[in-house]
């Protein structure tokens, strides 16, 4: 029985933190002998989601459906209104989307998407989240000046642009569509698809024009 | 709970390693780390009950460790604590007996488990006490146990800007209740958060319940 005892999981913290090796490779691997031996995970499920979130669960999947919102604007209306819904069309809707928001960039709108609190994060459409964003320096920063923020990333915005600092505190999560390039009225969506970035689907990437980056 | 998880406009922490290529797991123990725990959760336990564990890190070793370390020591004392395992398996490595009742997750289960989003809307017998445009005040204290409202906005003016309907409470998901309550996104100005922020033209959202609310 889980006890939810606060308490108790501290006084458990402190005595791993003693009593387990301090090199987390270590700790890895003894755990997950521990647990093939008990019985409670399977090596091959373990191969499975590693493989899983390596080769097929990433940012081509939201790249995809910004891509598709900006040639088929009924496409967009949906994104907008019901992402989640908009995500089970192309058959996306996976872990931490469920409530999915996406929020639009326009020439004076910049989103950018933070968790201060831990790291929650979409994952079933980006997949695993960038080292950078589980940092305290973009957590603690993001927030208080995403401004600077943004500039270290090479995004510079000029006073007339107010930028909106979504902290994913509860289940809701948030998908940034940024603008769609100027000079890629032909382009396919194969081909627009290519150009969104993981970044800018956080708010940490803002001008995807061709060359731009 | 007050702790070093609240990371939200605390200072010092520096520049952000912006070029670093991505690599979804730097090294392989990062990979079967988040794995390990992809493939353990347990029915009794809640998404808050996972993050309040965490949270409970000794503040030294949360702020410092590797993140997937985090994950790996999470797991071992969340299982410790449902009887799972012992502290004396933990630390040996060694089994001292089978698990009791689990059945361990299959690889063909994973598809369908990864194509699953969790809903935690539910329905709620009361009416909301806000609407969007409405102004409101963040508590003005934090929490003992598991919260989701940072300490930078606590006790501060915003707006409601959406109504979402009644989540599981997060505060007391992690007690292992898992009631709704009314949740709301609301915006709070730049310069109601931050003393430099004065006349900025930014605003910062959270997602929050309405018992972190009130009316201003």
């Amino acid at each position: 029985m889980t006890s939810f005892d606060s308490e108790k999981i501290a006084e458990i913290h402190r005595q791993l933190h003693s009593r387990l090796p301090s090199d987390p490779a270590l700790r890895v691997k003894a755990i997950e002998g521990l647990l093939i031996e008990k019985g409670m995970i399977e090596a091959r499920t373990i191969d499975a989601w590693i493989e899983l979130y390596t080769e097929e669960i990433g940012p081509k999947r939201g790249a995809h459906v910004v891509a598709k919102s900006w040639l088929d604007g009924a496409y967009r209306e949906r994104l907008m209104a019901d992402a989640p819904s908009a995500l089970d069309e192309l058959g996306y809707l996976g872990h931490a989307t469920g409530h999915l928001k996406a929020v639009e960039n326009t020439p004076d709108i910049h989103n950018l998407v933070v968790c201060t609190l831990c790291s929650c994060y979409p994952f079933g459409i980006l997949g695993m989240a960038p080292n950078w964003y589980k940092t305290a320096a973009y957590r603690s920063r993001a927030v208080r000046d995403p401004r600077g923020v943004l500039a270290e990333f090479g995004v510079r915005l000029g006073e007339h642009v107010e930028v909106r600092v979504w902290d994913s505190t509860a289940e809701l999560r948030y998908l940034v569509v940024p603008e769609r390039p100027l000079g890629t009225d032909s382009w396919d969506e194969a081909a627009l698809t290519a150009l969104v970035t993981r970044n800018s689907m956080i708010g940490a990437d803002r001008d995807l024009s061709p060359g731009a980056g | 709970m007050d702790g070093a998880h609240d990371l939200g406009g605390k200072q010092g922490f520096g520049p952000i390693e912006v070029a670093a290529e991505f690599i979804p797991f730097h090294e392989a123990w990062e990979g079967r780390g988040w794995a390990i725990t992809r493939a353990t959760f347990r029915a009794d336990w809640t998404i808050d009950w996972w993050r309040h564990v965490r949270e409970l890190i000794d503040p030294i070793d949360y702020l410092s460790r590797p993140y997937f370390d985090s994950w790996i020591q999470l797991l071992t004392a969340a299982l410790i604590d449902s009887g799972a395992l012992t502290m004396e398996e933990a630390v040996s490595g060694k089994a001292a007996s089978a698990a009791a009742d689990s059945e361990p997750m299959p690889p063909e289960a994973i598809m369908e488990i990864a194509a699953t989003a969790a809903r935690f809307d539910r329905p709620i017998d009361t009416e909301p006490a806000f609407k969007p445009g409405d102004a409101v005040r963040t508590r003005s204290l934090g929490a003992a146990g598991h919260c989701r409202l940072p300490a930078y906005a606590q006790g501060r003016q915003g707006l409601i800007h959406a109504y979402h309907g009644a989540h599981v409470f997060a505060d007391d998901s992690a007690k292992g209740d898992k009631h709704p309550d009314h949740i709301y996104s609301v915006v709070f100005e730049a310069g109601a958060l931050w003393p430099e922020a004065e006349g900025r033209r930014d605003r910062v959202f959270l997602d929050l319940w309405e018992p972190y609310l009130e009316r201003a």
